[in-house]
Parts: structure tokens; sequence; C-alpha cells
């Protein structure tokens, strides 16, 4: 069997091996270059949906954790509000009630003093009518007999020492 | 699933078959046809049968039939790598699938430049061929790439790329081209611009031939070596050449693993430079505003 000389130039040959390469890059283009591309493709399109969906799950997250923030926040300020307004109350409460009893005190001992004043005018009362009646007497009996001035004085010092010792 | 899964298997037999075949056919066939031949011959590809051609006949030898049953192989191998695909699952096939395609995309992102990525295909078949065809060698097989036309065809490939980039600039600049920096070295711009295909067919053919001749050479030298120093042994002992076992399989290591891939990058390298270094960017986009303009008015 022939062989080739080690340097032979045959152009067919030339032509054959320059097509061999241009169907060597169709095939690597087509079995290789595309279905690798395709599967990354699609993988990063799969990543990117998956980071979207995680973006937008962190938003949502987000915006309820800042909504119920908001919540609780409004809800202490409730309590305080509450607290607040109670504590205003139970003071209100507390100093009306003093003021009230305070007004009663002064009541108990208005009534008392007016009661005993009306004790005393009743008691003044009691020993003008006593004076009258003692004065009645004692006229009745200087009635009886001769009145003397020093007789009646006397009479009305004894009578007064008599009651002032009564009194006693 | 079972089923389905039987059936992946079977496919991927079926690749493997595809990818490993061609290699051995290649095999048988060299087995078959070499002639038997005393002492040291550096020869040619052997010539199978010829058919006649008008200018020139072809003769169909063992460097077509080999770049053939590279691509077949290589077909083989894509289809093998990219059976069952999945978005999820990652096999590690796949993870090979994904580095070649990723590291030839950033090759050629990187030294051509973002316009040209569509060559990644390119230069990976390119780099897959080449070092394929080279490698041919480990299994005595005749490396398509030390045959001047194989490596002709891919550097006439790169020689047209490079007009087309450069006509894309326009025509008028590109026949300007030849005149810089003066007239007078026209005549030599026109060789340097045929030089460049010329240079980069003769390197990477020249390389991987010096290669098998230098093979041959030390084996035949290590044969005559071992027959002068032990060929005083009694019997048979005497014929058996020691000093070919082991050594050959060293320079075979550096030849044919290390320089055939590293001229397969070479020449890669060297496409992406020249095809990426004759595209007059500037020109062409002005041109095509011009166009732009132009459409604009009509």
């Amino acid at each position: 069997m022939q062989t080739l000389d080690i340097i032979s130039v045959n152009l067919w040959q030339i032509l054959i091996s320059l097509l061999n390469l241009v169907l060597l890059f169709l095939i690597v283009k087509k079995f290789l270059f595309k279905p690798v591309k395709n599967t990354l493709e699609k993988r990063q399109k799969e990543i990117d949906e998956r980071y979207t969906a995680a973006h937008t799950a962190e938003a949502e997250a987000e915006q309820s954790r800042a909504a119920w923030e908001e919540k609780l926040s409004g809800a202490e300020k409730e309590a305080a509000s509450i607290l607040q307004s109670a504590t205003d109350h139970a003071k209100f409460r507390g100093d009306q009630m003093i003021l009230e009893a305070r007004e009663r005190a002064d009541g108990i001992v208005r009534a008392a003093q007016a009661e005993a004043e009306l004790e005393r005018k009743k008691a003044t009362d009691e020993i003008k009518k006593q004076i009258v009646e003692v004065s009645g007497a004692l006229s009745e009996k200087m009635l009886d007999r001769e009145i003397n001035m020093d007789d009646h004085r006397n009479l009305i010092d004894s009578f007064l020492e008599k009651i002032g010792d009564e009194n006693e | 699933m079972n089923r389905k899964n039987r059936y992946f298997i079977v496919i991927d037999v079926l690749l493997i078959l595809l990818t490993v075949l061609p290699i051995l056919g290649a095999i048988v066939l060299k087995v078959l046809t070499t002639p038997q031949t005393e002492g040291i011959s550096i020869t040619g590809a052997l010539i199978y049968f010829t058919i006649p051609m008008p200018i020139q006949d072809l003769p169909i030898t063992a460097a077509q039939i080999n770049s053939w049953l590279v691509i077949l192989s290589i077909l083989g191998l894509c289809l093998y790598l990219t059976h069952g695909l999945d978005v999820k699952r990652c096999t590690k096939r796949q993870h090979i699938a994904e580095w070649i395609v990723e590291t030839c995309r950033h090759l050629v992102e990187d030294s051509m430049g973002p316009f040209f990525s569509g060559y990644a295909p390119f230069i990976a078949s390119i780099l897959a061929l080449s070092a394929f065809s080279s490698l041919l060698s480990l299994f005595g097989l005749y490396p398509p790439t030390s045959d001047i036309n194989v490596v002709g065809g891919w550097a006439l490939l790169t020689f047209i790329l490079i007009t087309y980039y450069k006509l894309k600039g326009g025509f008028g600049n590109y026949l300007k081209g030849f005149t810089e920096p003066i007239f007078i070295m026209a005549p030599l711009n026109v060789l340097g611009e045929i030089a460049t295909p010329v240079s980069m067919a003769f390197r990477h053919y020249g390389n991987v031939l010096s290669g098998s001749v230098i093979a041959v050479l030390v084996a035949a030298a290590l044969q005559g070596l071992s027959s002068l120093l032990l060929g005083w042994l009694p019997g048979f002992l005497g014929e058996i050449p020691l000093f070919q076992i082991g050594i050959p399989a060293v320079l075979s290591a550096y030849f044919d693993v290390f320089s055939g891939c590293m001229q397969a990058y070479i020449f890669a390298m060297l496409t992406m430079l020249n095809v990426s270094g004759a595209f007059p960017e500037e020109l062409y986009q002005k041109r095509m505003q011009k166009k732009q303009m132009k459409k604009a008015k009509a």
C-alpha cells in the first residue's frame, strides 16, 4: 500500500479538512453548547424567580411586621391613656370626696354650733322665765307686806345669792 | 421510572460506544492495513484509495479517515455529556459539560471581546479536534494533525475569517491597509497576510510531525543500542530490545500529550487573536452609523 510523502499539499484534502472543522463546529454548537446554554439559562431563570419570590415574601413580612408594630405601639398608647384617665378620674373622685367630707364636717360643726346657740338661748330664756317667776313671787310677797328699800335690796341679793348657790 | 431508567442507561451505553468505537475502528484498520516494514521509515499517511478529481486526484488517506473518526467520537462525547441535562439534578457529566462551555466562553470573551462571544463553539471545536487528533498517536494511530493538508484546511478557514472581518471595515479600507505605512510596503504586507495562515499551519503540523519523527528515531536508536550492548546474550534473549521499554513512553508523554494539547491551545489562541485583531471596530461602527443615516433619510 502506498503512503503519502511527508509534505504533500493536496487542495481537495485541504478543502475537506476545512469542511470537517466547519462540520465539527456545527456539531459542537448544536449538541454541546446549545443544550448546556439552555440548561444554564433555565437554571438562571429559576434562580431569578426564586429570588424575586423571596424578595416579595421578605417585603410582605416586613410590611406586616411594621403593621403589627404600629398596632402594638397604638395599644400601648391606648393602655397608657386608659391608665391616665383612670388615674385622673380617681384623683377627681378622691378630691371630690374629700371636699364633700369637709363640707359635711363643716355642716355638722355648724349644726352643733347652732344647737349650742339654741341651747344657750333656751337656757337664757329659762333663766329669764325663772327670774320673771321669782320676781313674780317676790312681788307677791312684797305686795303682802310693806316694802322698804333696804329690805327689797336685801331680798334680791339674798335671792340672787341663793340662785348662785343653786347654780354652783 | 424503572423502565425510563433502563432506557436512559441503554442510550448512555450506546453513546459511550459511539465515542469509543471510532477509535477502536481506527486501531483495527491500522492493524489490518499497515504494511510490514523493515527498519525505520518516516512517511506520510497511508493512502487507502484515490478518487479522481478535476484539478488534483484526491487520495483518501489515514489522516482523512482518522479525522472523520475523531469527529464521530467527539459527536458521541458531546451527546453523552449532554444526555440527561437537568436544571436541578447535577451529575458529574453535567458538571463537565458546563465546565467546558463556561471555560470556552470565558476564554473567548477574555481574548476576543464580547462582540465575538459567538465564537465559543468554534474555538471549542478547534481545541477538541486538534487535541484529539494529536492524542490519536497515543494509540499508535496516525495523527491527522501531522498531515499538512488537515492543519492547512483549518488555517485556511482562519484566513477566510480574518479577511471577512477585515472586509467589515469596508473594501476600500481593506485595500488601503496594504499600503501602510508607505506604498512600497504593499508586497510585503500581502506576503504578511498570507504568512499568517501558512505559519499557523506549519507550526502545528511541524510540531506534531517532529514529535513522531523523534519518537521513531529514538525507538530505532534504542533498538540499536540494546542489540549492541545485549547482543552477546545467548539465543532469543539477545533479540529483545530491552531499552525500548519505558523510555519511549516518557518521550510520548511529552510529544503526544503535552505537545499535542499545547499546539491545540496555541492554534486556538492564534485564531482568536488574529480574527479579533483583524476586526476594525471603529471603522465598522462608522459604517454602520452611515448606513443607519442613509436608512433614516430614505
